[in-house]
């Protein structure tokens, strides 16, 4: 209540303060106005110059009383209030141009709108996920209820949770080490080598998979992309669940770790090692099964 | 920078030297291999004067490889091996009291360089003063540094453009199968072309010529 009071208080100071601005402004072009216009006609030289030094004289006093009235304004005004921190984003706000270059109203609706996408994201997986042998009426009626229920951000996690996933996947797998970076901010990039066969750049958002790039043993990072790099970011698209993405990570992991007989395992169909050159680059998702790149489907 | 096998294929039936290199030529083009240049390699012998008497006289031969032009590599067989500049062989001159050249002695393989995906294959005749003796074909499959996994699968490769005449395992890899090839100065490929040199050396006339 007492902010209220405070606020309106400022308000009311802020815009007598305005007006006086207003005031002042107009005082000073006076002023200027009569320099400009000069001496006016009259009968004598005394009587043109007495005119125009009380005019001169008027116009001054009014420019010093709107002054004063604005000095003591201002000490009203006061500060403006810090109880709502906006930290960066508030700084776009300051912006005056609006028409021009409406950044914060966009990044306020950009927000809002991905806020809502991800509660819909997670209300429509948690529906897709229920088996359809059940009888759907119940479900509804019972999710209806839970819907306010707000769903948990995965998306924000700490970087030492994340940390923890991470060595406690890589102590699964003796024959693959997993080193953490993080060289911007909280982004963790994984340097994944599998035995002495390829190792994978991977970069991840908070605990979801963002990238990766396949290299050979001894290529250069900066080499073109190769078969195994494609099939790898077809991997991390096919193994999704919003929910629980420390599983995600690990279902990856399991699938790139079939790699490590990479140069040793024929094709599954056509049996033979090489096709068109190439060994069998492609790892089925679920058999984990070798096949080349032509003869998978 | 990968596996390296290094064999001699033996002549096809009534032809030369010059003819078969053809014919394999032909088979990699119909696999659509790019040839990308020329290569040598080559051996030249030196005889380490000075051994106390009774002991045989220790060779060392000193190679070239155009794959790594700057350097040169010294080794005695099945001994220690050196990895030197270029300049080492103005060095053995400077040496020549104690290494005599055999000059008759030197052999070289040279030839055209194809490269099919993620194979480097060399085809070239060996030739001994001017003579040729044999034909040498090198298989460098460049992503995989282990030799034991991928032996299958260059024998796979070489059986496509080679036909039936597949060398088995070379005595190179029996010795580390698990280990890393040193990729830097390609002492093991140079091993597996001494070998295939010494034995085209005793190999005194190639028999197809001299009819």
């Amino acid at each position: 209540m007492a902010d209220a009071m405070n606020v309106g208080v400022n308000l009311e100071a802020f815009s007598q303060a305005i007006n006086a601005i207003q005031a002042l402004r107009s005082s000073v072009t006076r002023v200027f106005d009569s320099l400009k216009d000069g001496m006016k006609n009259k009968e004598t030289l005394e009587g043109r110059e007495k005119v125009f030094i009380t005019e001169f004289q008027d116009n001054l006093q009014s420019v010093n009383r709107d002054l004063n009235e604005l000095e003591r304004l201002s000490t009203l005004v006061g500060r403006p209030s810090e109880s709502h921190p906006l930290h960066n984003s508030g700084l776009l706000s300051l912006d005056p141009v609006q028409d021009k270059t409406p950044l914060y109203s966009q990044l306020l609706q950009a927000y809002k709108w991905s806020n809502k996408l991800q509660y819909h994201a997670g209300l429509a997986s948690s529906l897709l996920n229920q088996q359809s042998l059940k009888r759907s009426a119940n479900q509804m009626g019972a999710s209806a209820k839970r819907r306010p229920k707000v769903q948990p951000s995965t998306l924000v996690l700490p970087p030492q949770y994340v940390d923890d996933v991470i060595s406690r996947i890589g102590r699964m797998f003796p024959d693959m080490s997993i080193e953490l970076f993080r060289p911007n901010g909280t982004s963790a990039v994984l340097l994944v080598t599998l035995g002495k066969v390829l190792k994978a750049i991977v970069v991840m958002r908070s605990l979801f998979i963002d990238r990766t790039i396949v290299r050979g043993f001894s290529e250069n990072v900066y080499s073109e992309d190769g078969k195994v790099t494609d099939h790898a970011t077809t991997a991390l698209l096919h193994y999704q669940l919003p929910q629980m993405p420390d599983v995600v990570v690990r279902s990856f992991m399991t699938w790139l770790r079939s790699y490590i007989k990479l140069f040793q395992t024929p094709c599954q169909r056509c049996g033979k090692f090489l096709q068109e050159g190439l060994p069998p680059t492609w790892r089925d998702f679920r058999t984990l099964e070798a096949f080349h790149d032509t003869c998978r489907q | 920078m990968g596996v390296t096998c290094v064999c001699q294929v033996p002549l096809a039936e009534g032809k030369s030297v010059q003819q078969t290199i053809d014919i394999l030529h032909k088979k990699l083009e119909q696999l659509s291999a790019v040839k990308q240049g020329n290569f040598t390699v080559d051996c030249e012998t030196y005889h380490a004067t000075g051994n106390a008497s009774g002991q045989p006289t220790k060779l060392l031969y000193v190679m070239h490889n155009s794959e790594t032009p700057l350097s040169c590599l010294a080794l005695f067989e099945g001994g220690p091996c050196l990895t030197a500049d270029g300049n080492f062989d103005v060095l053995m001159i400077k040496l020549k009291s104690h290494f005599q050249n055999a000059k008759g002695h030197k052999v070289e393989s040279r030839g055209s360089r194809y490269r099919y995906c993620d194979f480097l294959i060399k085809v070239g005749a060996v030739t001994m003063s001017s003579s040729a003796r044999g034909i040498s074909v090198e298989v460098e499959y460049c992503p995989c540094v282990v030799p034991g996994d991928c032996w299958n699968l260059m024998k796979e490769f070489m059986q496509s453009f080679l036909g039936p005449s597949i060398p088995e395992l070379p005595s190179v890899f029996a010795t580390k199968p698990e280990g890393l090839y040193v990729p830097a100065d390609c002492v093991d490929t140079m091993t597996q072309y001494l070998e295939l040199f010494s034995k085209v050396r005793k190999q005194q006339v190639l028999p197809g010529t001299t009819r």
